[in-house]
């Protein structure tokens, strides 16, 4: 049985793994998009996205778009398959009740 | 004794927080998933449907007065692709191929300027309406074979259709036309409904 990820299990850190694990394995999505699809603040969003970075689960893409910086995240493959494992093991937790 | 808990601590939660757990994540699946609906290509496949239909309707009688009027709505049609374009890639983006790049170049060359330059410019605005659509159904082929099987079988119904019409049912090529554009508008609405 897998064991439960703390990095993800964070109730922030959970919801951008949620959200960001149902982009295409070549897509990214948008800082301020995903920032109103999850409703955090920028630097609440901000902070849990480098902690995710910093383990590997995200990629963060800074780039310039007609002279405005534009930050990008996508998921990797480990972090889906950290993710996929999380929800592995919460759904053992209930099979367990 | 100290207990020292940082944030990164192994985790145990009971039953019932994992039931919470696993419900806010379907919750923001469910609400990811809805925002990313919205950049799966139906926009454009219900803008072009409807544009082929109107230009269908609008030639029905092939009178040349409404040649014009067909012209600017296809590049009010290409205008307004852009802009869907640019905006959802300030969203959510993928990168550019640059080789499908490459090819839809060379395919729109070879269809609207090597054939029309060694064959003669089409006969009449028919078979010129007749050739843009065709030209555009190979790069849906294209992209069909490349990335996503519906718009191979999309690329391949509307030239069957329109390749019925002008070939061999003249008098119902409009109609053929309008059928193709339904085709799109159609599959706008299976790709904005199918993809959960």
């Amino acid at each position: 049985m897998d064991a439960l990820d703390p990095v993800i299990h964070q109730p922030a850190r959970l919801q951008i793994m949620s959200a960001i694990c149902q982009l295409k394995d070549d897509e990214r999505v948008d800082f301020t998009f995903l920032k109103q699809q999850l409703g955090l603040t920028d630097g609440n969003l901000g902070s849990h996205l480098a902690t995710l970075e910093e383990r590997g689960y995200i990629r963060v893409d800074k780039e310039f778009i007609a002279r405005r910086p534009k930050t990008f995240i996508s998921v990797t493959s480990s972090g889906k398959a950290a993710f996929t494992a999380h929800v592995g093991a919460l759904q053992a937790i209930l099979q367990l009740k | 004794m100290i207990l020292c808990i940082t944030e990164f601590s192994v985790v145990n939660i009971t039953p019932e927080e994992a039931a919470q757990a696993l419900r806010e994540i379907e919750a923001s699946r469910v609400a990811m998933r809805s925002a990313i609906q919205a950049h799966r290509g139906h926009l454009h496949l219900w803008l072009w449907g409807s544009l082929w239909m109107s230009t269908s309707v609008l030639n029905w009688d092939d009178n040349p007065a409404h040649t014009t009027a067909s012209s600017l709505l296809m590049v009010g049609g290409g205008l307004t692709s852009a802009l869907i374009g640019i905006l959802q890639g300030r969203q959510v983006r993928a990168p550019v191929n640059p080789r499908f790049v490459a090819v839809c170049i060379t395919i729109l060359l070879f269809g609207f300027v090597a054939w029309p330059v060694v064959l003669g410019p089409p006969h009449g605005y028919r078979a010129a309406f007749g050739l843009g659509t065709l030209v555009w159904m190979q790069l849906y082929i294209v992209a069909g074979l490349w990335f996503d099987t519906y718009l191979l079988w999309l690329g391949i119904a509307a030239t069957a259709i329109i390749l019925a019409g002008l070939v061999f049912l003249p008098g119902l090529f409009w109609a053929c036309t309008l059928l193709a554009g339904a085709v799109l508008v159609g599959t706008g609405f299976h790709v904005r409904n199918s993809w959960k």
